[in-house]
């Protein structure tokens, strides 16, 4: 069985995150504001990273369950559901934060256009391939994975979507043209969250682990009674 | 008398005509314009709700484990009980 101790890379990544909560705010305050959209265009330094960890959520996702839907492995599955939780934990971020930036920039709170609907869209896959799992019955597990694989297809989809289509939302290529302190302040968040996401992922996965421990001990368990004495 | 008839006669088609839509007419602003919504709320909540979500994670995720973990023990222990019957000549 597994050693269900807390890992030296668990306590760095933990220990980033906290420097990079107190730090990361201070940076995004003094880089300099935008001239169209003001104040408000603060929140791409926190919405944007967290599309970027909805993304990788998502292919770690698929990734774990090619795993378990091609090998059969139990791990690629524990990996894959740890990853489809996190998809939509990030995915409700980007989908409250970005409303909020649009009422002000835009003047409205949702807007139909192609980047928000397929984001909009990709969540929802993240959330049917939960609710699969869930309440899916016996094929669940692989009907989920099924579907997580769709969600990982559509990923370029919706990032390329503002560059394919006429769309309100800022293009692909704000993140190029940053200017030096804007760039620093962004992708130190990016930084910050992909760490966040590490620690929350490692922390998940340990409590698939420890799922799987349970099952494999109830089986024990079992056995033990049923041999005659 | 011919004058004051025309006048009249003016008047009351004035009167019956369309209202001058005085209500309805857009006003300049004299002073500084203070409707823009403001900025800081909308940022504040932003970021506020995602480390809210976060944390709220991290809380579920440790009470799972924390349940998990009880049930190891638990199962650990009734294993053990077992064996020890078991091993009993």
């Amino acid at each position: 069985m597994r050693s269900r101790g807390i890992g030296f890379g668990f306590i760095a990544a933990l220990a980033v995150a906290v420097l990079g909560f107190a730090f990361i705010p201070r940076m995004i305050l003094s880089a300099p504001a935008e001239p169209t959209m003001g104040i408000v265009q603060k929140i791409f330094y926190f919405h944007v990273p967290c599309a970027f960890m909805l993304f990788l959520s998502t292919f770690v996702c698929a990734g774990g369950s090619i795993a378990y839907l091609f090998k059969s492995s139990e791990a690629g599955d524990r990996v894959a559901a740890s990853a489809g939780e996190l998809a939509v934990l990030f995915g409700a971020c980007v989908l409250t934060s970005g409303p909020l930036w649009g009422r002000k920039a835009w003047g409205v709170w949702w807007q139909w256009d192609t980047r928000l609907t397929t984001s909009f869209l990709l969540f929802l896959m993240m959330v049917a391939y939960l609710l699969a799992r869930r309440y899916g019955g016996p094929a669940g597990r692989k009907l989920g994975a099924a579907l997580s694989l769709f969600a990982a297809i559509s990923v370029p989809v919706v990032y390329k979507s503002v560059d394919m289509a006429r769309t309100i939302h800022p293009k692909t290529t704000v993140v190029t043209t940053l200017d030096p302190r804007m760039r620093a302040a962004f992708w130190s968040s990016v930084l910050l969250m992909t760490v966040v996401w590490a620690v929350l992922f490692m922390l998940r996965l340990r409590l698939e682990r420890a799922r799987a421990e349970v099952a494999e001990l109830r089986l024990a368990v079992e056995d033990a009674a049923e041999v005659p004495r | 008398m011919k004058a004051v008839r025309r006048v009249l006669f003016v008047f009351a088609l004035l009167a019956l005509g369309p209202a001058p839509a005085l209500a309805q007419e857009f006003e300049k602003v004299t002073g500084p314009l203070r409707q823009e919504i403001p900025a800081v709320p909308f940022v504040a909540a932003a970021y506020g709700i995602i480390w809210l979500a976060i944390l709220l994670y991290v809380f579920v995720i440790a009470r799972g484990v924390a349940r998990v973990n009880g049930e190891i023990a638990d199962l650990k222990r009734r294993v053990d009980t077992f064996d020890r019957q078991d091993r009993r000549p």
